[in-house]
């Protein structure tokens, strides 16, 4: 028996929506399957053509172009570096008039996409400037805004800290971080059955904003009881019977970016064995598709390079927590490096089909760094902090910084920083 | 500017040379923000100020601070008056159809609606299904929708509506997911799941490899009836897999399988059942690991060594 279906190991079912009539069946020849060289074709019948399978045919199509190409399979470092590099020297047209309210958004993607190709590349210069434009635009230092005039926001604090994180203290910036004023904005944000809105007044209330609150906090020294209290619990209704969590506890469906940060909250939060674990592992590795390889975000949607990091972290998390490794890093590699890189243009775009952005390279990035190393949670620590990473395959290896799945940083620049504040 | 000429725009910038990421304001944008900055320094909340931040919010839909100075004002201004706390709402449904993507209008909506004296909910879901005819899986649409229904506590039109949806899209997961959302607050009598099962049962007919239906008849089984898989379902999910999880299957290697998401549920029950259907639950994953759905073989290798293992 082993023989006979290890001649099928390389085959590849077609899941979903190739263009093809209903009725019409693909059966492999008897040569293909014993060479075994050959993509034997299981084709699951019976399909319809809706907007899912149109998209989803579209991009298949696309994506076997680009992965049935022997080259391009190492990561082009520094042509990203080109890339990133310019909106440090160059100012960003008005076009991006639209990111007015995510310049800390910016910060972080472009420098922490940097730090992690390469330690260096981020330059002392820059990481001055970064936190010369922090405390110009925040002379109180904290909580953060989106910039000058801008109201304290939850996402703008988390990717302003990240960003800082990443700075080696250059100026003595962790202390000018005013941390009694973080605390006290933290409390205020949050509401009695343990979410927290991002912004006062009105803003979003979902687990993006208790990701954002949990990781400064955490970072930062001051997870207190009173901060915490409830906040597991909110978390442990966020997840569906999809087994991934929503954004609210209300039956919402389960999703990449939400289920990141619900799962990355409980891990800082040591409750990650007050979930449904097996579900949470069955959803992510369900993401993956056979023909793309790459990851998506929700049930029959398209994959999406960012979901390499908010699945693939997700994904990392448990590993490191013991409840072992539930995706094809393998495979999400060559979904990263053959379908979201481009010879013409530096970057990581999302999808074939689209262009990069500073979002898309940085998750891009980390995405990589998931794949080529498997992840521990220190065993004299138990902390999420301290996660350490193992190269997977040194040979085949694109030399990134390790880095921590729950804060998306650099491990050591993480271990610096949080130390700083212990 | 027109109707502001008392007010210096504040800058939007710090101004010292070589800021990292500045972006190139036009002088229109810096002379909307900034006054509306301005303005909002002075608390001063008034008509014109209101029209304002609907000016920087035309020009930057994400500029969150400009909605949270608007719901002071609009707070202010309307104190409970029905009348003007509509017009606002007219305001964000141009605002939203213009925007589907935008994060802030959603709590924003929500506290508008909270603060009105007579919220009506005929009134909000003609513009979410406006909103999602043209994108079917807009998860802040449903999102919103969701609270909608539970802030009205009005369920009569979704069952519907999703059954609508899955008519156009059978693929989409959104609708199946409201569905669920839809009975866990409705406590639905036995007939009606039974009838739910049924209208699965047939959408799994009319396409068998979708994972968003077998994840969905997967939780009716775990919330409705303590995962309890009758044979009935059973031998109508065996349509699909053709008896490759059969020991024997293995001298067969053409085998098909008309849905690797049938193989799986049908594993997963299996597993549950022990005993004499472990050889079938493992047959079937490996079938999964090495054929149908081999991306995953990890996780299928893993689910064999944890039978195996218990």
């Amino acid at each position: 028996m082993s023989s006979q279906l290890s001649s099928f190991q390389n085959s590849t079912p077609k899941l979903l929506g190739r263009k093809r009539s209903p009725t019409e069946r693909i059966v492999p020849s008897e040569e293909e399957s014993s060479s075994g060289s050959e993509e034997s074709v299981v084709a699951m019948v019976k399909e319809m053509d809706t907007e899912t399978t149109e998209a989803r045919d579209k991009l298949i199509y696309e994506c076997r172009l680009l992965l049935e190409r022997d080259e391009s399979n190492t990561l082009n470092k520094e042509f990203h570096r080109r890339y990133l590099d310019s909106p440090f020297s160059h100012p960003l047209p008005p076009g991006m008039v639209a990111l007015d309210a995510s310049a800390p958004w910016l910060l972080y993607w472009i420098a922490n996409g940097l730090r992690t190709m390469n330690q260096s590349w981020l330059k002392t210069e820059t990481q001055y400037r970064i936190q010369e434009k922090v405390f110009r635009v925040n002379p109180h230092g904290g909580p953060f805004g989106g910039g000058l005039g801008q109201l304290p926001h939850l996402a703008g604090t988390y990717a302003i800290v990240n960003a800082l994180a990443i700075c080696d203290n250059v100026e003595g910036c962790w202390d000018k971080i005013n941390r009694t004023s973080i605390y006290d904005w933290l409390l205020s944000l949050k509401r009695e059955d343990g979410g927290f809105q991002t912004c006062l007044g009105v803003g979003e209330y979902d687990t993006r904003g208790i990701y954002c609150a949990i990781s400064i906090a955490s970072m930062l020294g001051l997870l207190t009881q009173e901060l915490c209290e409830n906040v597991v619990e909110f978390l442990i209704h966020c997840q569906n019977y999809e087994g991934g969590f929503g954004g609210v506890p209300h039956e919402d469906e389960a999703h990449g970016g939400y289920t990141f940060c619900a799962v990355a909250s409980l891990a800082i939060l040591g409750a990650l064995d007050r979930i449904d674990v097996e579900k949470l592992t069955d959803w992510c590795s369900q993401r993956q598709y056979n023909d793309e390889k790459g990851l998506s975000g929700r049930s029959n949607k398209l994959v999406d390079v960012c979901y390499s990091f908010w699945v693939g972290g997700t994904a990392a998390i448990l590993e490191a927590y013991g409840y072992g490794n539930c995706i094809n890093k393998a495979e999400l590699k060559e979904y990263i490096l053959k379908c979201c890189q481009m010879e013409t243009r530096p970057g990581i775009r999302d999808k074939p089909g689209t262009r990069p952005d500073f979002y898309h390279t940085n998750y891009g990035l980390l995405g990589v760094a998931i794949t080529e190393n498997s992840f521990q949670l220190d065993p004299r620590v138990s902390n999420s902090l301290k996660i350490d990473s193992f190269i997977i395959n040194p040979i085949d290896n694109s030399v990134l910084e390790p880095i921590n799945p729950v804060y998306g940083l650099p491990s050591s620049d993480l271990e610096k920083f949080y130390k700083h504040f212990k | 500017m027109e109707g502001y000429e008392d007010i210096s725009p504040l800058p939007l910038d710090t101004g010292f040379k070589d800021e990292l990421c500045q972006i190139m304001y036009t002088d229109e944008y810096r002379m909307v923000v900034g006054t509306a900055r301005a303005l909002m320094e002075r608390r001063e909340y008034s008509e014109r100020a209101k029209e304002l931040t609907g000016r920087v919010i035309d020009l930057a839909p994400a500029y969150y601070t400009a909605w949270n100075y608007r719901f002071d004002i609009l707070m202010h201004l309307a104190n409970g008056n029905a009348e003007l706390l509509n017009q606002e709402l007219e305001w964000i449904d141009e605002v939203t159809l213009n925007n589907p993507k935008n994060y802030q209008i959603w709590s924003y909506k929500e506290a508008v609606l909270k603060n009105h004296p007579s919220p009506s909910c005929k009134r909000e879901l003609p513009i979410l299904q406006l909103m999602l005819d043209d994108d079917t899986k807009n998860y802040h649409v449903w999102s919103f929708r969701k609270w909608c229904i539970l802030f009205f506590g009005d369920f009569t039109h979704e069952l519907a509506y999703t059954e609508m949806l899955l008519e156009r899209d059978v693929y989409n997961n959104s609708a199946w997911t409201h569905r669920m959302f839809v009975l866990k607050y409705t406590s639905p009598s036995n007939d009606h799941l039974l009838e739910e099962i049924e209208f699965v049962k047939a959408k799994i007919k009319l396409v068998p490899q979708n994972v968003s239906v077998w994840t969905y008849l997967r939780g009716l089984y775990e919330n409705f009836f303590n995962a309890n898989y009758d044979d009935r379902i059973v031998q109508f999910t065996k349509n699909f897999t053709h008896g490759v999880e059969d020991e024997q299957a293995e001298m067969n290697v053409n085998v098909e399988v008309e849905s690797s998401f049938a193989l799986e549920f049908l594993a997963h029950v299996y597993t549950l059942r022990g005993g004499a259907m472990i050889p079938k639950a493992i047959q079937a994953y490996k079938g999964l690991a090495t054929r149908y759905d081999p991306i995953r073989k990890n996780m299928w290798e893993r689910k064999i060594a944890k039978i195996t293992a218990s």
